[in-house]
């Protein structure tokens, strides 16, 4: 036992020569540092903003860089986080600290990008968040955390907006709704949302079910829904379960008046493909839709699908206007030092570029950082002769033409 | 009350698939004395090669067995005997060697992981297949058929190892070196070759238990973790060892889950289940089928 | 020099080179690194009492950990309480919860203790993602908490710099090592191992060997629970799956076999072993291929249980000796 002790002394030593080891390198380039789920539960998503993010690096650095700095050119420094808040603080820790980027992107789980915001903002590093929704990373009076998409309270606003037009469209009255979602800081923030406005929009909630996204049955759910037989379901899935949740309502036949999604695991590119004609009528909220009528996003779009094999969705096209939100705050900021990054993204109105493919007119930051032009599209999933696909249906200016959606499902 | 009959059904159902995954670890548990980590991931192994077979074929999703079943067998022979009986070799005077659990987990993250860099993190199902979305209507009542089929081939699996180990020879040996391996050796049996074809059975199971996914189920790489826990539980529950005890402990756990959400959100249920696991594990230690490891 | 001075003297270099670390790593990220391989050390220290000394493999302690850093962090920010107290009260309330744990499970052996541990976290971690609210504590399900970095100083148990934590843990780990080789050398010590080894030749030596594993599980369970306290005010944010899951539990328990579990350096040992490999595979592959990363860690950890199952701890006290012998003549007096 008594020479134990001694030889912790050789493995403390050996680690001070790994820890001696580190060498700061001379910057050249613009470096951003991006924390993404790329092994893990959250892998699938992760790859989707990671290739968007690459596209649009690539583009920028290829039409010359940055040319208010010479043509500096934005190199992109990827981590994983294995959807783990501990290692993303460790992981922003290191870019900071170590590669010594200009700027933090990324980290989509919600969870994750939470603590790396208070870690940013210790720092004095810009953190780019283009996709975790939750309400309170904007909300904490940070000043240098900037966010591209819409805040979780804003998608459950417009889902109800949305529920009312149609309701108006189609003069059908919805009395029930149904809120299923996945037990975890996405679906509870969703669901929250969801009971105080159908409290205000007078509907009855006739079934408030969060449900484990790591459960291997989901038909119990699926009975409820159909024993709870309510108007409209309102569903907050993971791609795994939001298949799963698809599959098994078609097989017991539960059909509500209308099922509106939130994204996420029905905006999947693997959904649509698994789910097939199952997904049918489905509504589904989303930032970006391939048929937006924008010019130069169906050429962006088929750029990414002869990439990567899959469309662009949503989440990616807000990784993907991130990175030229980034390159206009450079030209502006005509300095690498992230105080001055900062401010001239908080300066952001961009109104031209390959950003705007994004279906609303002007990037713009409030004193908070939200996006504050950020808007949603609802989509339907439908087959009208190309087999199935994504149809933005509303708000009504942005429907496909000659598109009427079907409300109720038949 | 129709309800909960069809919620039972389909509990019964679903659960004899867990208990099917779970008879995997029961076999290997009941020779090997040791929790093999690495099984979720052996039963995502065996997914991939049924929806690979699957999906290059075009064969019924159950034809696949006959390319799984063998491709898993040789998997987890040669797996135990590469990996897990060198252990078992050094550690001679131990009964339940836990080194044995921190290889089965550095199994499970290497094959997992593989998994992400060969296939993606893609979530796969086969769309075209005569199984899927099947259901049975009976009166008001809806029964899936693929988890119909899954059910009996749970049973029929489950018969198949019994009457292997009470009938045959190598049965035979199997079960003299669960009960005792030094007299077994003394009897003249190789135990370590014993505890190769004990542990290839253990893995075709996971194959078979991942074929009767693949018709309704999602195909990805950390599809396995979503069933470690459960089998654990499961074995537990049944009797470490004990065949039957896992096809019921799977059922009463299909059950609950299936009966519970009913009463209670799915998320409680969840927590249901470990309380009743572990007020189980204080009341009848020896799970299910009390008997000790014996067939 | 005599030997056993000879012998000590590597202890106060080494503590001068802990404690001297700071000075010569300034760059947050290997300090960040450092920290979290002391808190996985001090983790490990303190799940040695009860998975080293006891023969049991428990394989549920992040529920203690979670328990830890819910407490303290619950009384900070709802009742402005210091999270110095917090992390005592998440201390005894952990040993309370780890007594009510060990009473059924000691009785159980081998695969049963670790998968009824296994069920226990699971089930206390299900149980917090299901509570917004616990009578008036807001425990707030599974979007967890957040600790405004707000009040630094050490009453707030918080810091702008990483030097601070640094210290802390090393003093906490420091601690725990002494109190552990304390408990190898008492009574106590003497019945865990005995009572581990040969339960039956203990008992009938008149050793209460369920006694001597419930104290060892209190002691492990407290210590256990003053990390979680640390690992919240390090990170300020907890969440269910984060403090509480899974992967702790098996880290530590990792940790403990690669080291040699059983042995006061084995956990150390371990710690220096594998959080580099998880650390900095991650960080060189987990940007372009995912997951090669974890298969590395897989790797390394069947290599090690295949080559040496006892632990590191083992051949390197071996080649230690054979050093110090060289050194100073001293031929390695039994330990």
């Amino acid at each position: 036992m008594q020479s134990n002790r001694q030889l912790i002394c050789i493995m403390i030593t050996a680690a001070l020569v790994i820890a001696g080891a580190h060498a700061a390198l001379a910057q050249t380039t613009i470096k951003v540092g991006n924390i993404l789920p790329l092994s893990g539960p959250s892998a699938s998503v992760g790859l989707q903003n990671k290739q968007a993010q690459d596209m649009a690096i690539q583009e920028i650095n290829d039409a010359g860089g940055i040319k208010a700095l010479g043509g500096a050119k934005i190199q992109m420094l990827y981590a994983d986080s294995e959807s783990k808040p501990e290692k993303g603080v460790a992981e922003a820790e290191r870019f900071i600290n170590t590669e010594k980027v200009n700027i933090l992107t990324g980290a989509w789980n919600s969870a994750v990008s939470y603590p790396v915001s208070a870690v940013a903002e210790r720092y004095g590093i810009p953190f780019l968040v283009p996709v975790s929704v939750a309400d309170k990373i904007t909300e904490q009076g940070f000043k240098y955390v900037f966010r591209i998409a819409a805040k979780d309270s804003w998608w459950t606003r417009d889902q109800f907006a949305f529920l009312k037009d149609m309701e108006k469209e189609f003069n059908t009255k919805i009395a029930t709704v149904a809120f299923v979602y996945e037990n975890g800081d996405w679906g509870k923030g969703f669901a929250e949302g969801w009971k105080k406005l159908a409290q205000q929009g007078g509907y009855k909630v006739v079934l408030d079910e969060p449900y484990p996204s790591t459960a291997t049955d989901l038909s119990p759910v699926v009975q409820k829904i159909k024993r709870a037989n309510p108007d409209v379901l309102f569903l907050t899935s993971n791609a795994a379960d939001a298949i799963l949740l698809t599959n098994t309502m078609a097989e017991y036949k539960v059909k509500p008046k209308a099922i509106i999604a939130s994204g996420g695991g029905h905006a999947d590119p693997s959904f649509m493909k698994a789910t097939g004609k199952n997904a049918r009528y489905l509504f589904d909220i989303v930032e970006w839709e391939t048929d937006v009528n924008k010019p130069g996003a169906d050429k962006t779009n088929e750029k990414f699908k002869k990439l990567y094999g899959y469309n662009l969705a949503g989440e990616s096209v807000d990784a993907y206007v991130a990175m030229y939100v980034l390159a206009d705050a450079l030209e502006r900021a005509k300095s690498t030092d992230p105080k001055a990054i900062r401010d001239a993204l908080a300066a952001t109105k961009l109104t031209t570029g390959p950003a705007m493919i994004v279906g609303y007119d002007a990037i713009e930051f409030d004193a908070s950082g939200q996006n504050k032009h950020a808007a949603l599209v609802m989509i339907q999933i439908n087959d009208i002769g190309k087999g199935m696909e994504r149809i933005t249906v509303w708000p009504k200016v942005s429907r496909r033409a000659n598109y009427k959606p079907v409300f109720p499902t038949p | 009350m129709l309800f909960i009959i069809e919620d039972t059904i389909n509990g019964i159902l679903m659960g004899s698939i867990y208990g099917l995954a779970a008879l995997g670890l029961t076999v290997i548990f009941g020779v090997l004395k040791v929790i093999n980590f690495a099984h979720g991931s052996l039963l995502m192994v065996g997914m991939y090669v049924a929806y690979w077979a699957v999906l290059l074929t075009g064969m019924h999703p159950y034809l696949s067995l006959v390319v799984v079943v063998p491709v898993m067998f040789v998997f987890g022979y040669l797996l135990q005997d590469i990996l897990i009986k060198p252990i078992f070799k050094s550690e001679k005077e131990v009964r339940e060697p836990i080194t044995v659990i921190i290889v089965t987990t550095g199994v499970w993250y290497i094959l997992d992981n593989l998994a992400l860099l060969i296939f993606g993190p893609q979530y796969r199902n086969i769309q075209d297949n005569p199984l899927r979305g099947k259901m049975l209507e009976i009166g008001d009542m809806m029964v899936s058929v693929p988890k119909l089929w899954g059910f009996f081939t749970a049973l029929a699996t489950a018969l198949v190892i019994y009457l292997f180990l009470r009938k045959t020879r190598m049965g035979r040996a199997v079960r003299a070196t669960s009960l005792d391996r030094d007299a077994a050796s003394l009897q003249g049996i190789n135990q370590y070759r014993i505890y190769n074809i004990a542990f290839g059975m253990g893995t075709a199971v996971a194959g078979v238990a991942g074929v009767t996914l693949v018709p309704f189920y999602n195909v990805f790489p950390t599809v396995g973790v979503l069933f470690d826990i459960k089998c654990f539980i499961i074995v537990v529950l049944g009797g470490l060892g004990s065949i039957g005890g896992a096809l019921l402990g799977g059922m009463i756990i299909g059950v609950i889950e299936s009966v519970g959400p009913q009463f209670m959100t799915a998320t409680w249920t969840e927590a249901i289940v470990y309380a009743l696991f572990l007020a189980f594990l204080f009341l009848k230690p020896s799970g299910l089928f009390g008997v000790k490891y014996d067939w | 020099m005599t030997p056993s001075l000879a012998r000590g003297l590597p202890l106060v270099v080494l503590a001068l080179v802990a404690f001297g670390l700071p000075l010569a790593v300034t760059s947050a990220t290997y300090l960040h690194i450092l920290i979290l391989l002391f808190l996985y050390a001090y983790l490990t220290t303190s799940w040695n009492l009860v998975g080293g000394f006891a023969g049991v493999l428990p394989l549920g302690h992040a529920a203690f950990v979670g328990i830890g850093a819910y407490t303290s962090t619950i009384l900070s920010l709802q009742y402005g309480v210091s999270p110095w107290i917090g992390m005592f009260v998440g201390g005894l309330l952990s040993s309370l919860v780890g007594v009510i744990i060990g009473l059924p499970t000691f009785k159980m052996r081998g695969a049963y203790f670790a998968l009824a541990t296994i069920a226990f976290a699971e089930g206390i971690r299900v149980m917090f993602e299901n509570i917004d609210y616990l009578g008036p504590l807001q425990i707030n399900g599974p979007r967890g908490l957040q600790i405004p970095p707000l009040k630094t100083g050490l009453v707030h148990f918080m810091f702008a710099d990483k030097e601070p934590y640094y210290y802390i843990i090393l003093v906490m780990l420091a601690a725990v090592l002494a109190l552990t080789w304390a408990i190898s050398r008492s009574k106590l010590g003497y019945y865990l191992v005995a009572g581990g080894e040969e339960p039956e030749a203990a008992q009938s030596l008149g050793i209460n060997v369920a006694h001597a594993k419930l104290a060892a599980m209190a002691m492990s369970s407290f210590l256990t629970a003053l990390a979680g306290t640390f690992w919240a005010q390090f990170t300020l944010y907890i969440h269910p799956k984060s403090v509480m899951s899974l992967d702790i539990s098996f880290e530590i328990a990792f940790i403990a076999l690669i080291g040699g579990r059983g042995s006061i350096a084995g956990p150390v040992l371990g710690a220096l072993l594998l959080r580099p490999v998880s650390d900095f595979s991650r960080i060189y592959f987990g940007d372009t291929l995912p997951g090669l990363h974890l298969i590395i860690f897989g790797v390394v950890l069947i290599l090690v249980m295949l080559y040496q199952p006892r632990g590191l701890q083992e051949p390197l006290t071996r080649l230690y000796r054979r050093a110090m012998g060289r050194l100073i003549g001293d031929r390695g007096a039994p330990g």
